[in-house]
């Protein structure tokens, strides 16, 4: 508050430079925005906390009772007091006095309590008609001036006024102090008026305010709220509706059991991820397909699946790879993650999940607009996230532990906390909020938790400090999880054992946490049967077998079953693993290029022996048969360098007569001729050449103005127009008799030609055709082809082919 | 943080530590609404379905005693989506009703109209419906009763069945406990079974499950239809049911492939039941004969298809379904439940055993190495003839002779699935041999001569998997089976089961040819004992037909 002077501030800067340190302290811890950056002097802070921006974020911030005394002064006028404040809010003036100390603090209000400002951008937010109150006409309307010295007359006035006008006056008293209506200037008199309105306006209840709109002035509205500024005024939030109490302990042990299994979730999903990660969208999330699968793993909703994954996400323990195929994959922070404690592992999650910016309820949505929300995109951050949270969860705190909360008022008080900030978007968030806190393990039976509650304890500072060191985000490795949450959360988790038992039915049973290393191995002699509070697993063939080629020895496996077990291994199991290991590796596979066998076993023996041989590397695998990793051919030249003399034998044991060296690849082409020489012409091309020279002569000569190759399809005359068919005709008649033609051809760019041609092919349309003119086989489309005609008869008299 | 006896799994089992001090305690608290799925030594299972949730409710359990319940008993947290998961699967139920209207005959109704909607726009429920009456009711053919309750629990909306049940035609039955007197278990099932108006009673083989049956009859005092599995059973219930109660002979028919009575008590057999006469199941109307006030289903598992659908449609007598192992190898275990009635009560067989009404048996597997020259048939055998070469192993044939040899003072059952291999056997063992080609009487006398003393070994086909009460019998040797069936392998354990006058353990051994089908099919058929507790042990050949010192310390117990 600012302290007193004699003579009052003139502006916020003045009130601010007679703030005290603390108080300016105060404002700035208020409003973080204002230093950032710091301002140059507190003129540049004045008027920065007076820029619409800051203004509206400081308001955003405020509670509902905060908002409307904040309304009340922008409503009372400029400048007010906390007198006339107070006694315009019906409410405790206690409470309206400290409610005007913080607004005042916050810098929304400056000057003293009886000269007292509201902050011009403040203002700005409040719309035309502060508080609903229309503007004061006591000066321009005698009328008025009546009411405003007066004002049980305008009670007395309306006592007979006709049930319509009653209606428009309570309306306008409270909801809109403006109405609008044509030729709202005409003259009325009381005996001249008509319709409601003009029995208002008659009696200056009402004034015109332009040719079309009507106002109430702010002395008749006063003077029916009787003096109220603003209405329907709360100090207090509405009332937390508890369900049901419950044992506080049920609600922690509850919660922790869900705390339990979101763990169990997440390692579930990300163990699934290591063996088969899923793809990342071009688009950058995951997959509705990928999404589904991880439903089916977890077995639960979608929701949840989000949730799991967002939260994985948001922890760092999953992240995209950087290979051009990109993946979803478990990080190495995840590996770190393992080692950990339940207890730290399930704090460091559900910090994460607090402070992420990610929202797992739109995942799988599907906005109005747009295409469905998919899982670990870009569409699925939310800024606001971390404040509904911790906004929600700070509303639950206020309900005595155990307490079984009801959705709908946790929701009605978050939303008196903020009203500004509700919006059908932040509730949906809230109410999600609350049942991802059930997920996690936040809260039980409608309740939070002692954890949870430890939880929003934790300075949220420390962690933005955490933040800050690391890259964005809290390492799994080195985490500074709030010792408090995890002692509250690891006396409720289950105990850590490190024994089974084993049963006859071939499965054991860890009644508990199972230590990482035992679980390890474990995991790797037996299936997982059921995971929990316990954790089931069954031995079979299959595993055990799994577990030996993992190289576990049969005494290694009895070994560990007979250190780990409380109870006495059962005979069957015994036997399980012995009748395994028995038969594993009774069949051997190994690489071999080259085999050498021979009756005399005392010849492989030396051979074994001879140092001349020893690079091929000769194993014995019986008596009469030895292998090498060396080719064949390799091992025979050795062989006969070593004096030997070994025969190549064929797969089915025949011997192999090689003759000396003759190396030959296989089949291959000839290599391609590269030359600057044209090809030697064959005798039909000569013979088409010179047929089509004959023709291209014939032609010339045919045709009187032959002068150029390409003519306008006007000039050409000498192709008769013929009909399709005709064509047709001609051309399978040429094909048959190999002669060549002439044609008419129009080609794509409009140009007219006539060519002779040879035809070659003739189908779908097209004719393939040696071209002679050109020299070439080319290809002409039979849609083009305007007409043709036989060489011998071709001439521009010719009658035989009449064209149309 | 309490030291409870119970771990509560992700999957929605419950582990039980039996050596707890609340075990017993949590055991029953359980019970209601979680199967008991695998009892081994240590820790059993159970399983918490939402048929089991809605038959707890149907007893008059709410969500509230059933969370209560496992947070009360939880060693560790309990995830609350499962208590979620747990209060919104048993809200499900009750939502439909079905009840008898005086005006409209059997109908359903509902107190919640839009489920009411949702079910009626299902293709499987709308032809088993008739007019709508009020938006919250629709009628219901009263033949269709069995059928919608069915069609309604598949759909997840279990219907509460208040439609009560037909008296039937009254008849005094009492039981006779001059010279016996009736377990404590088995009165508990049988009032089970009578407060909840129907179901099934799951009791070990030779636990005396007949006793159940006159239990009931007792307190049903009413005309009853029994059925089961074969004419030798017939003469056994008939014969038990003469010397526990005070039915005598006049009032016990038998109707069977040979004679066709109807009396007050009528026993009857699945195959004649089953039997079709120019393509419609003749006797059938036998459920329609008399006004039954109680059918009684034994060895319930084995109910063939044509009485699984008659029995939908005869929901309004009480049934009571009997049997040892509820492990059907076609999944078909539930339908039982939703016909016959939900289990009512379940032992497992080690509690049985001990309390010593059951005896106390030594499986073995025994392992047989197939000589070289079977090994190579089998080898290239189809794979449908590889389970029977591998199975009827000339190997086996030595081993089944040095176990009899082994237990001299024992009564001895070769039992085997394949003709050739027991007819084989019979000649080296020198033992008469039953199977589906002996006639009833040559059956019986050979069982007698059994039980007399007069036959020591007897080589039997599956015609003796069921229902043979041979008191005697301690050493069963299985050589061969249907594959890999739990409930054969279980059934077949049974036969041995009976306490013995000295106490002495049953010896089932199972010899089976290693390397082969033979070995995985055994594996798969020990899975139920070996999650009723049993624990099988592995033996090989040699170890048996060359005994290390003495002759097998067990043997000699």
């Amino acid at each position: 508050m600012a302290r007193m002077r004699r003579d009052r501030p003139r502006s916020l800067a003045e009130d601010l430079r007679r703030r005290s340190d603390d108080e300016l302290g105060a404002l700035l811890r208020a409003r973080p925005d204002l230093v950032n950056p710091v301002p140059a002097d507190l003129s540049a802070l004045s008027s920065r906390a007076t820029t619409t921006s800051s203004v509206t974020r400081a308001l955003d911030h405020l509670d509902r009772f905060h908002l409307q005394v904040c309304e009340a002064v922008a409503a009372a006028g400029d400048p007010t007091s906390h007198a006339a404040i107070q006694q315009g809010i019906d409410a405790d003036p206690d409470l309206v006095e400290a409610a005007l100390v913080r607004l005042h603090s916050l810098g929304l209000l400056w000057g003293d309590p009886n000269d007292l400002h509201l902050v011009r951008g403040a203002h700005d937010t409040m719309g035309a008609w502060p508080g609903g109150l229309g503007p004061a006409c006591a000066e321009s309307r005698r009328g008025v001036r009546v009411y405003a010295e007066n004002p049980a007359a305008v009670a007395e006035t309306l006592t007979d006024a006709p049930q319509a006008v009653r209606e428009i006056v309570e309306r306008m008293v409270w909801e809109s102090p403006e109405g609008t209506i044509a030729r709202a200037d005409r003259p009325v008199t009381i005996e001249t008026a008509r319709s409601p309105i003009e029995w208002l306006l008659a009696r200056d209840l009402l004034v015109p305010r332009s040719n079309d709109t009507v106002v109430m002035p702010r002395e008749v509205a006063l003077a029916l709220r009787s003096g109220q500024l603003v209405r329907d005024v709360h100090t207090q939030p509405p009332a937390l509706v508890v369900k049901r109490e419950h044992d506080a302990a049920l609600v922690d042990r509850t919660a922790a059991g869900s705390a339990f299994e979101f763990l169990h979730l997440v390692e579930a999903l990300l163990e699934s991820w290591s063996a088969a990660p899923p793809a990342v969208l071009r688009s950058g999330g995951l997959g509705v397909r990928d999404l589904a699968r991880c439903v089916m793993t977890l077995n639960r909703d979608i929701p949840t699946a989000a949730l799991v994954l967002e939260v994985a996400y948001a922890t760092g323990l999953i992240a995209k790879n950087t290979d051009t195929d990109a993946v979803w994959a478990p990080t190495p922070a995840y590996d770190a993650w393992l080692t950990r404690p339940d207890a730290e592992r399930w704090t460091l999650l559900v910090l994460h999940w607090l402070n992420m910016t990610r929202a797992p309820s739109v995942v799988g949505q599907q906005p109005a607009s747009g295409t469905r929300t998919n899982a670990l995109s870009d569409d699925a951050e939310s800024p606001v996230a971390p404040d509904v949270r911790r906004a929600t969860l700070d509303v639950l705190r206020e309900s005595a532990p155990g307490s079984s909360v009801d959705t709908d008022s946790v929701l009605a008080v978050a939303q008196w906390r903020r009203p500004r900030r509700v919006s059908a978007v932040r509730l949906d968030l809230c109410r999600s909020v609350l049942t991802e806190a059930a997920i996690v393990g936040l809260t039980a039976l409608g309740g939070l938790s002692t954890t949870g509650r430890a939880l929003i304890d934790v300075d949220e500072h420390d962690l933005n400090r955490a933040d800050a060191r690391g890259d964005g985000r809290i390492s799994p490795g080195r985490a500074p999880v709030p010792p408090e949450v995890v002692a509250s959360i690891e006396r409720l988790l289950p105990k850590p054992v490190d024994h089974v038992l084993l049963q006859g039915d071939l499965t054991a049973v860890a009644p508990g946490a199972l230590d990482a290393q035992v679980a390890r191995e474990l995991s790797s002699i037996a299936d997982i049967d059921s995971t929990g509070g316990a954790t089931v697993y069954r031995f079979s063939e299959g595993s055990i077998r799994r577990g030996i080629d993992a190289g576990f020895s049969a005494t290694d496996i009895h070994h560990f079953l007979s250190t780990h077990s409380t109870t006495p291994v059962p005979q069957a199991l015994e036997y399980l693993v012995d009748d395994v290991a028995r038969r594993h590796g009774s069949l051997r596979v190994g690489v071999a290029s080259a085999y050498i066998r021979c009756d005399d076993e005392t010849l492989l023996s030396t051979l074994l022996s001879e140092p001349k041989l020893a690079g091929l590397r000769l194993t014995r695998l019986s008596a009469s048969v030895l292998v090498s990793t060396s080719p064949p051919d390799f091992v025979i030249e050795r062989l006969v360098d070593a004096g030997l003399a070994p025969a190549a034998e064929s797969m089915d044991g025949a011997v192999v007569v090689r003759p000396r060296t003759a190396f030959r690849t296989p089949p291959r082409p000839r290599p391609p001729r590269l030359t600057t020489e044209p090809p030697t012409p064959t005798g039909a091309l000569i013979n088409a050449a010179v047929r089509a020279l004959r023709a291209g002569e014939d032609a010339s000569a045919a045709r009187p103005d032959s002068t150029s190759d390409d003519v306008t399809a006007e000039t050409v005359s000498t192709v008769p127009r013929a009909s399709v068919g005709d064509t047709v005709d001609l051309i399978d008649a040429a094909l048959i008799s190999e002669e060549p033609i002439w044609i008419g051809y129009v080609d794509s760019a409009g140009i007219a030609s006539e060519r002779v041609v040879e035809p070659l092919r003739f189908e779908g349309g097209f004719l393939t055709a040696y071209d002679h003119r050109s020299g070439e086989v080319r290809t002409f489309a039979l849609a083009r082809v305007t007409g043709a005609s036989a060489i011998a008869t071709a001439s521009p008299t010719s009658t035989k082919r009449k064209s149309r | 943080m309490t030291e409870g006896p119970l771990i509560v799994q992700s999957d929605k089992t419950l582990l039980l530590e039996v050596d707890h001090a609340q075990a017993e305690a949590c055991r029953r608290a359980i019970a209601p609404f979680a199967e008991l799925e695998r009892s081994p030594e240590h820790i059993h299972t159970y399983r918490v379905t939402p048929l089991a949730l809605w038959n707890a409710r149907a007893a008059g359990h709410d969500a509230e005693q059933v969370i209560d319940t496992l947070l009360l008993y939880s060693r560790y947290a309990v995830p609350h989506s499962l208590l979620v998961d747990i209060a919104e699967t048993m809200s499900r139920y009750g939502r439909l009703e079905l009840s008898s209207s005086p005006v409209h005959g059997l109908v359903l109704r509902t107190t919640d109209v839009a489920v009411l909607e949702e079910v009626l726009r299902s293709k499987k429920i709308a032809p088993l419906v008739g007019a709508r009456i009020d938006p919250e009711t629709v009628a219901v053919h009263a033949s269709e009763r069995g059928q919608i309750k069915q069609a309604l629990l598949r759909l997840g909306w279990p219907a509460e069945d208040l439609a009560g049940y037909v008296d039937g035609e009254a008849h005094p039955i009492e039981l006779d406990e001059s010279s016996w007197k009736l377990r404590d278990y088995q009165r508990e099932a049988a009032e089970g079974f009578w407060h909840g108006g129907s179901g099934v009673v799951v009791l070990p083989c030779g636990a005396g499950k007949t006793m159940v049956g006159a239990a009931a009859m007792a307190l049903a005092q009413a005309t009853t239809l029994i059925l089961v599995t074969n004419t030798v059973s017939v003469h056994q219930w008939r014969s038990e049911l003469l010397r526990r109660t005070s039915l005598t002979e006049e009032e016990i028919g038998e109707y069977s492939g040979t004679r066709k009575e109807i009396r007050p008590v009528t026993i009857a057999t699945y195959q004649v039941m089953t039997t079709k006469r120019k393509g419609i199941y003749a006797h059938l109307d036998l459920f329609d004969a008399r006004d039954w006030g109680l059918i009684i289903y034994d060895e319930v598992h084995l109910l063939p298809a044509p009485i699984f659908r008659f029995t939908a449609d005869i929901q309004a007598r009480r049934r009571l379904g009997l049997t040892a192992t509820l492990v059907r190898e076609d999944g078909h275990e539930s339908e039982v439940f939703s016909l016959i009635g939900p289990k009512r009560y379940d032992a497992p067989w080690k509690d049985i055993e001990a309390q010593g009404w059951i005896a106390p048996a030594d499986c073995v597997e025994v392992r047989v190495t197939l000589p070289n020259d079977e090994r190579l048939s089998y080898a290239v055998a189809e794979p449908e003839e590889r389970y029977r070469l591998a199975a009827s192993s000339q190997a086996k044939t030595a081993l089944v002779e040095s176990l009899v040899r082994q237990h001299p003072d024992d009564h001895v059952l070769v039992i085997g699935q394949y003709l050739d291999q027991l007819a084989d056997l019979s000649e080296h063992l020198d033992a008469p041999l039953i199977n589906g080609a002996t006639t009833i009487k040559e059956r019986e006398r050979l069982y007698d001569a059994f039980r007399s003393g007069d036959v020591r070994v007897l080589v039997v086909s599956k015609v003796a998997n069921f229902s043979i009460d041979l008191p005697e019998a301690s050493v069963a040797i299985q050589v061969s089976g249907t594959f890999g069936s739990r409930q054969e392998e279980a059934q077949r354990l049974g036969r041995v089961l009976r306490p013995k006058a000295d106490g002495r353990t049953a010896h089932f051994y199972t010899i089976v040819s290693r390397d082969t089908v033979d070995q995985d099919f055994a594996a798969h058929r020990q899975r139920f004992l070996a999650e009723q507790g049993y624990a099988y042990r592995i033996v090989d050949a040699e170890a048996v037909l060359h005994p290390p010192q003495s002759p097998s310390a067990d043997t000699s117990e």
